[in-house]
């Protein structure tokens, strides 16, 4: 799958070949590029294959790839400036059992392999680290709650 | 260490009812007869009866039937599956050693087994009941290239491969509950717990942990579970094999998993409805905000749980409390 690193990386390749259109498909993800007038301007335009219906997964992949391209913009006011993103569908847990304490909360400083939170899908039970340093500042979900693929879940500010 | 063993056993178990020398055993092993000798002693621990008859050498008499490193190795037929176990006696729990193990770097295929586990859990941190000798606690770790969103369907592959080592080996009926209950007799007798390291697009580690009910009798689990729970004698009447059971888990996951890997989800999914319990029957699903009775309808492309919403639709369900026998009641 393609991540919006990877879509820079190819506009910027293409942008230095001679290639005028460029066109990538996998897996219900395609990518198709055109230099307007032999120009450097190059557009990534992500989108669910129209022929075949692909797997909602790969679908909503496909939408959250182009709204996370979006939501790139620079917000002003913001005080995070990393979100970390559920990898997949499930319930999400804030505790390892009802009895303990989250594992993070507002304020909470994280490193790389921190234990955030535990999302579950089908008994699979998938332990989400921080993968990045700084401070939570935002709980963007509630205990128990479903989450969808590349939905938001804590905010953090990592300066 | 562990090699030399294993070549030994093998070497014993290719002759069977023959005696091997020990000078031929020494020659062929590269180690000093002295050293032959300290291996037949660690086998005898394991249970091994090993004969040693002075101008003849040695044969093995009886293979143990106690579980250790190598009684679970000698004879199984997996490629990568097993071939490194950890065994122990009682620990707190096999999914507990299996993360230490796997921040260490095992490999793939790495399999955990306890005789006895003195702090196991389930979903939810519930306890698993996992009394010595009496049952398979094991984990299977895994280091699959996979989507960390397509790591749910192998909890579902693992419920298809312990209800269909169950069908073929014994006279009983086992069914899947979603996702991985196994049931038979309406009580369940197996539980599949996974958990995954993962990062966004990459998953670090897998680990699967079985808990089977083999040799449990009704009075050996705890009173608040003797109306859920079975074990599998209960089931035939009869005392079953450890090892062998294990073996023949292990061997059929590492060809169910092989397929997956080649064919897809839909390879799983059909044996997995085969199994599946109470598919067109209703059921009661109890999500965080609401509760309600609907048909299970199956499952879906992905390993969801397919019911039918208010509208009469079919909606996918990846968590949530179900309430398999409520009509029951």
């Amino acid at each position: 799958m393609l991540k919006v690193e990877d879509i820079y990386e190819l506009i910027k390749l293409i942008d230095q070949s001679s290639i005028d259109e460029f066109t990538y498909e996998n897996e219900g993800t395609k990518v198709t590029m055109k230099k307007s007038d032999g120009l450097a301007v190059a557009t990534p335009a992500v989108q669910a294959p129209a022929v075949q219906p692909a797997p909602q997964v790969q679908v909503e992949t496909a939408a959250k790839t182009e709204a996370s391209t979006q939501t790139n913009e620079p917000v002003e006011n913001k005080n995070y400036d990393h979100e970390i993103v559920s990898p997949m569908v499930g319930t999400f847990y804030s505790a390892s059992n009802p009895e303990s304490p989250n594992f993070v909360n507002v304020g909470s400083q994280v490193s790389e392999d921190t234990v955030v939170c535990i999302v579950e899908a089908m008994k699979l039970f998938n332990e989400i680290e921080a993968e990045i340093s700084g401070e939570i500042v935002e709980v963007l979900v509630e205990n128990g709650e479903l989450v969808e693929y590349g939905q938001p879940l804590f905010r953090v500010k990592t300066k | 260490m562990q090699s030399t063993r294993n070549k030994l056993i093998e070497l014993l178990a290719e002759n069977r009812d023959e005696y091997i020398s020990g000078q031929e055993l020494s020659d062929r092993l590269h180690i000093s007869r002295s050293a032959i000798w300290k291996h037949m002693k660690q086998l005898e621990k394991d249970g091994y009866q090993i004969e040693g008859v002075s101008n003849k050498g040695y044969r093995i008499l009886k293979f143990p039937a106690k579980i250790s490193e190598n009684t679970i190795r000698w004879g199984l037929q997996t490629k990568w599956l097993g071939k490194s176990i950890i065994h122990k006696e009682s620990i707190t729990s096999t999914q507990e050693i299996a993360h230490h193990v796997a921040k260490e770097g095992a490999q793939h295929g790495t399999v955990i087994i306890a005789d006895e586990q003195t702090n196991s859990r389930g979903r939810m941190q519930r306890q698993w009941h996992s009394a010595a000798s009496k049952g398979i606690w094991m984990s299977i770790l895994l280091r699959p290239a996979m989507l960390p969103q397509n790591a749910p369907q192998l909890t579902l592959l693992s419920g298809t491969v312990l209800a269909s080592v169950i069908a073929r080996k014994f006279d009983v009926t086992p069914y899947i509950k979603w996702p991985n209950d196994i049931i038979i007799n309406g009580k369940k007798v197996a539980g599949i717990l996974t958990e995954m390291q993962a990062e966004q697009d990459q998953i670090q580690y897998v680990i699967i942990g079985m808990g089977i009910n083999v040799n449990q009798d009704r009075e050996d689990f705890p009173d608040e579970i003797t109306t859920k729970a079975t074990s599998l004698k209960i089931a035939t009447g009869c005392e079953q094999e450890l090892v062998d059971l294990i073996q023949d888990i292990l061997l059929q996951f590492e060809k169910m998993y092989d397929n997956y890997l080649q064919a897809g989800f839909p390879y799983v999914k059909t044996i997995w409805e085969s199994f599946g319990f109470k598919i067109g029957k209703p059921i009661v699903v109890r999500t965080m905000n609401k509760e309600w009775k609907t048909d299970f309808l199956g499952i879906a492309k992905d390993g969801a749980l397919l019911v039918a919403n208010d509208q009469d639709k079919p909606e996918k369900l990846y968590a949530g409390e179900i309430d398999w026998f409520k009509e029951e009641e």
